[in-house]
């Protein structure tokens, strides 16, 4: 175990309509066994100390899967790290003497909320136009009655990873969501139980994804680069594919 | 702090044979007709799988739906990072699985200090959770049929867990999620992310609504409605490190404490037996390494008390695989408290292993010998992911070390059969409530019961709440309402004002000391009565000396943070009391006074098998400690044994 | 109807034309080079393909006009997509770094993937000029008796010219090394069987195409054409349309 003494610069903003800058803190003694959010918590340890306040970020389990921690590190979406949330990242992944630039996610459809802090419910309004089965509690028939090929059952639990913190959107340079709706459109496609309505749902939820002001996909792959839960790029072509054949086959 | 009185509490359990109970109860619950529904407003606070599935079904049912959750989102509440599985007793795997034996499991694994009725209803539900969720499309794990696949949790000789990967409290979550946001779609639920439940609204003896905080504004919100369901998960965190998220708290349950909720079984915590170990003071949370990972990793230490091998370089023959030394019937798939204190004793003598000293090896060698690299990583590969993430060691070669961490609490508030608390209208579900297991929790029965609560016996319990009670038209200029904003506003104010000089996480970390070391895996009489001493005037030193900076009409997470800390500090002595009552050992209540000659929990079925409620008294009073009596029909009490 | 002209106008909509107009494009370029391809089997060949291509008098606009909203369209949807895309994202980060180069062995292909914009709008100005030439003969009109032939090597073997056509082919490479592929990931086809192969044919297609048509300019250069700038062949004189078609 080593320390490490680091510049940070932070973005600092009050609130979602104030103005924002960045500042400038030196931490020193930070060690190499500390979280990424842990040298955070010590940043904020130190200007309470010195009656400033602490800075705003999201996190919550620590573990990599709530999709609450967010973060652009030095202009890479959770850090430099394949498959790792910020969470997860540690810093025996930088050196001493480094400097770490640290941003909120930045979309028209993230306001920054505060500090490091942004808005993201609009993931949430995009699931809410279709993201589901819609199917009431108690009519289930038993689970074993429709068998569900392991591959797909497989392939549908990979785009289900996702943990829907936007990192996706974040890195890409359209700020395109794709590779979010890609991973639960495609959830569903794979799925007996998401095929009695497909059309309707990469209809509705394209139609909320473009409403929301995400951008379009340019197939860069960094979404994918970015994602810490490995969803495959292969997510946004089945999305493109369930897209044309709804366009195709919709009654409406 | 000395007991006052006890008196019996009824938990309206219906009569007649086990099988029967909720099916007959069912048939005498009211109901509000279909058209009625939409009459009724019913808040839900918290998202994970008991609110979101409860926000969800009675929202299908007709009822408006008000849901809070303090994340930014509903899709992140803690339950999604629950890894291993889900229980359910549909005997796929034909080993000889049942309703009865998923049942008789769960009461034995909570060292018999469950109600029996409410233990069997959750057995009964069971199947019927996986149904729902297949048919939400969770992509559970399956076989090559495209079958489900099972895998075996501790405390069972049957393999009735359900898994999706070691993601499988985040895709039941999400399901659950997908639901709730069907229903938001619909407009059928209001939902409210970043509120913070700050206190319940009684009106005239009857759970009338809540007041929040909205984090971002800071402003002091109040909701009405006709029912109140706190969905708010466990309060581990007074612990400081724990399992749990970082915004995991004890905070809606304490308020509704103090509003008149009775708390029941606070002291009965359980204790993880497979984290990853503590590496510096900076440490800010503890990692579960699911139980699942013991279906195929060896619990060992050295046999040597002074080892400095390295793992890999210590024989078969020095190595000690003390839980299947100790428990050759279940080896290493003992219920975690029995998993957690064999880790600690082994530790405690001297061999435990690592640069402190406290952890034990977790090895997959044998495994990987037998099934090959790539069965294992199919199992496990997010798991050995993770832990290579945090500990930079390759688990494939090296084994993984492990100790156990705080994970789950048993005790929560005190709800009857229906789920309702001592306050009429307020139902209390998934870990925030007490009720289904005992001393201890059985893997994989912590998703099955919040699911089990919320899809299969809220939806018909609170509406037989709304049919049968007398429910006049309350709004929020009730000053009830008008009273609790005020009082939360107050605190908001008092906390900022203090104006000292030591942070927020300073004071939890040093309450967090004080409960691992005096209420943690072991406790004494001596030890407690320290404990409950030094918070004491920890709190006090908290409302002289903290430090929160910022003011409360923005969005400020230090105060959100000392408004948690603050009533951790009050709860952390109930905790200790809760403890220090009860004289014997039980599941992941370990008194030292109680064991047998052979270490093993001792408990005392003639003076407490009951459940200890806690009434809420007053600042300065001390609170009056309730029992409800558990009468085991079914199964026999006897001495737990795994052996 | 409507529904389908919305359905199009999505941002998944529009990256599914461009890609469609996009390989419809691709198309009429191995058109094209192939009779490009005839400048090096012969004057009498070239004109000969050249004076069939002219004589084909209703196919020919027939295809001109496609090929024409092929590309307005293809530009339109372009610029649409980019300013959507910009405003996307309002406010910039301060720093930003790929992760696909670092932690990705897909290296290659993401540097053209993130110019597209940019080399479109170059591929378009020098398309313009190249329809000068050639199309529209406003830009450097040589003698409208010359032959089809005379008349493109007379334009390949000025200097600056040479750098302009070998610059516009160049880059044109450098939008398919990017653009070819990635409108089978817009139409939907990603497979782990044959995207693969898509990549690499994407490759090669995409390299073949830059290096065929920037072989003519570097003919150019090497002083291919010095001998046929003047005087055309007598023998093939015909009545010269003003210059060649489908842009060149």
């Amino acid at each position: 175990m080593s320390e490490l003494n680091l510049t940070l610069k932070v973005w600092r903003q009050a609130a979602h309509d104030a103005e924002g800058e960045f500042k400038t803190y030196r931490l020193n003694g930070v060690s190499t066994e500390m979280s990424f959010l842990e040298m955070l918590d010590v940043l904020n340890e130190q200007l309470i100390a010195e009656n400033e306040e602490p800075v705003a970020f999201d996190h919550d389990c620590r573990e990599g899967i709530c999709g609450m921690c967010s973060l652009m590190i030095n202009g890479q979406a959770h850090g430099p790290d394949n498959e790792t949330t910020t969470c997860q990242l540690h810093m025996r992944r930088f050196r001493d003497g480094d400097t770490i630039v640290i941003e909120p996610w930045r979309a028209r459809a993230f306001p920054v909320v505060r500090d490091l802090v942004v808005d993201r419910s609009a993931l949430d309004r995009v699931i809410a136009a279709g993201g589901y089965v819609s199917v009431n509690c108690g009519s289930a028939q038993d689970a074993n009655a429709l068998p569900v090929p392991k591959q797909d059952a497989d392939k549908a639990m990979d785009a289900a990873a996702c943990i829907g913190c936007g990192a996706c959107v974040a890195a890409c340079k359209n700020a395109s969501a794709m590779l979010f709706v890609g991973a639960k459109v495609s959830q569903m496609a794979l799925l007996p139980q998401g095929k009695p309505e497909r059309t309707a749902r990469v209809l509705n939820m394209v139609a909320r994804m473009d409403a929301e002001g995400f951008g379009a996909c340019t197939n860069t792959a960094e979404c994918e680069a970015a994602c810490p839960a490995a969803i495959s790029l292969s997510n946004i072509a089945r999305l493109n594919r369930e897209y044309f054949k709804a366009v195709l086959t919709s009654p409406r | 702090m000395s007991v006052v009185a006890e008196s019996t509490l009824d938990a309206k359990v219906p009569s007649g044979p086990i099988e029967e109970k909720w099916e007959k109860h069912r048939f005498e619950m009211k109901l509000v007709a279909p058209n009625n529904k939409r009459k009724f407003d019913v808040i839900v606070v918290g998202t994970g799988l008991a609110g979101a599935s409860a926000a969800a079904s009675l929202a299908e049912l007709g009822y408006n739906v008000t849901s809070l959750c303090i994340q930014d989102s509903p899709r992140r509440a803690h339950s999604i990072a629950a890894q291993g599985g889900i229980n359910a007793a549909k005997n796929y795997p034909n080993d000889g699985d049942s309703v009865m034996r998923l049942f008789y499991d769960t009461v034995k694994g909570g060292d018999y200090r469950s109600r029996e009725a409410n233990v069997y209803r959750l057995a009964q539900v069971s199947g019927s959770i996986i149904d729902q969720c297949v048919a939400q499309g969770v992509p559970f794990a399956r076989e090559y049929g495209g079958l489900l696949a099972n895998r075996t949790f501790g405390g069972a000789q049957v393999s009735r867990t359900f898994y999706a990967r070691g993601q499988t409290g985040q895709q039941l979550l999400l399901g659950a999620y997908g639901s709730l946001m069907r229903q938001v779609e619909h407009g059928k639920v209001k939902m409210f992310p970043r509120r913070e439940m700050l206190d319940v609204v009684v009106v005239d003896g009857v759970a009338r609504g809540v007041v929040a905080r909205n984090l971002v504004t800071g402003e002091i919100e109040s909701y009405a409605a006709h029912a109140v369901l706190l969905c708010t998960g466990g309060y581990g965190n007074v612990y400081y490190l724990s399992t749990n998220a970082k915004g995991c708290n004890v905070t809606a349950a304490w308020r509704a404490y103090k509003r008149g909720a009775y708390f029941a079984n606070p002291c009965y915590t359980q204790i993880h037996p497979t984290c990853i170990p503590v590496s510096g003071d900076y440490q800010s949370k503890l990692t579960l390494m699911s139980e699942s990972l013991r279906n195929d990793g060896r619990v060992w230490v050295s046999k040597a008390a002074d080892e400095t091998r390295r793992p890999r370089d210590i024989p078969e023959e020095d190595r000690d695989y003390y839980l299947e030394r100790r428990y050759p019937a279940f080896g290493n798939m003992v219920p975690r408290d029995v998993a957690s204190r064999a880790a600690k004793e082994r530790c405690d003598a001297g061999y435990g292993v690592g640069t402190t000293g406290k952890a034990v090896y977790l090895d997959f060698k044998d495994a990987i010998a037998r099934d090959g690299e790539d069965v294992i990583r199919q199992k496990y590969g997010n798991l050995f992911h993770m832990y290579q993430k945090i500990t930079a060691e390759d688990p494939y070669h090296v084994p993984m070390r492990i100790y156990p961490a705080v994970h789950y609490t048993m005790g929560g508030l005190w709800v009857d059969y229906n789920l309702e608390s001592t306050i009429p209208g307020l139902f209390v579900l998934g870990e925030a409530n007490f009720s289904d297991h005992g001393a201890n929790r059985l893997g994989a029965s912590a998703l099955m019961q919040g699911l089990a609560d919320g899809y299969f016996v809220a939806p018909y319990t609170v509406g037989n709440h709304l049919a049968s009670v007398k429910l006049p038209r309350v709004t929020t200029h009730h000053p009830a309402f008008q009273e609790a904003v005020v009082d939360a506003r107050n605190r908001t104010e008092k906390i900022l004002g203090v104006n000292g000089d030591r942070s927020v996480d300073s004071i939890h970390r040093q309450l967090g000391h004080i409960m691992w070391n005096y209420c943690g895996m072991s406790r004494s009489a001596e030890g407690l009565k320290d404990a409950m001493e030094q918070i004491r005037s920890l709190r006090e030193e908290f409302w002289q000396r903290v430090k929160v900076l910022g003011t409360g009409e923005a969005l400020n997470q230090n105060l959100e943070y000392a408004g948690r800390l603050a009533d951790f500090l009050e709860f952390g002595e109930l905790l200790a009391t809760d403890a220090l009552e009860r004289n014997e050992s039980c599941g992941g209540h370990f008194r030292e006074e109680y064991q047998t000659a052979e270490n093993e929990a001792k408990r005392d079925d003639e003076n407490y098998c009951h459940v200890a409620a806690w009434q809420y008294n007053g600042e300065d009073a001390a609170p009056t400690r309730h029992i409800e009596p558990l009468t085991f029909e079914t199964v026999k009490l006897t001495q737990r044994s795994y052996k | 109807m409507t529904s389908l002209i919305r359905a199009l106008s999505s941002t998944i909509g529009k990256k599914l034309l461009m890609g469609i107009t996009g390989l419809a494009l691709c198309g009429f370029l191995v058109v094209h080079l192939s009779g490009n391809l005839l400048l090096y089997v012969g004057a009498e060949q070239y004109d000969a393909y050249a004076h069939a291509l002219h004589s084909q008098t209703i196919l020919l606009p027939i295809a001109e006009t496609g090929l024409f909203l092929l590309l307005i369209l293809h530009i339109a949807l372009g610029v649409i997509t980019a300013r959507e895309n910009w405003a996307a994202r309002d406010v910039r980060y301060e720093k930003k770094k790929s992760k696909v180069v670092e932690t990705t062995s897909k290296g290659a292909p993401n540097v053209a993937s993130k110019w597209m914009f940019l080399t479109g709008i170059i591929v378009l100005m020098f398309l313009l000029v190249h329809l000068g030439h050639f199309k529209l003969g406003v830009i450097s009109p040589g003698d409208p008796d010359a032959t089809e032939f005379a008349n493109a090597a007379r334009i390949l073997s000025q200097g600056f010219t040479q750098l302009v056509y070998l610059a516009g082919t160049l880059v044109l490479g450098f939008h398919l090394l990017h653009g070819f592929q990635s409108a089978f990931q817009s139409l939907g086809i990603n497979h782990p069987k044959y995207t693969k192969g898509i990549k690499i044919f994407g490759f090669i297609f995409a390299v073949t195409i830059a290096l065929g048509f920037a072989s003519f300019p570097v003919l150019g250069l090497m002083g291919y054409f010095s001998g046929n700038t003047g005087s055309p062949p007598a023998a093939e004189s015909v009545e010269a349309p003003p210059a060649e078609t489908p842009p060149g």
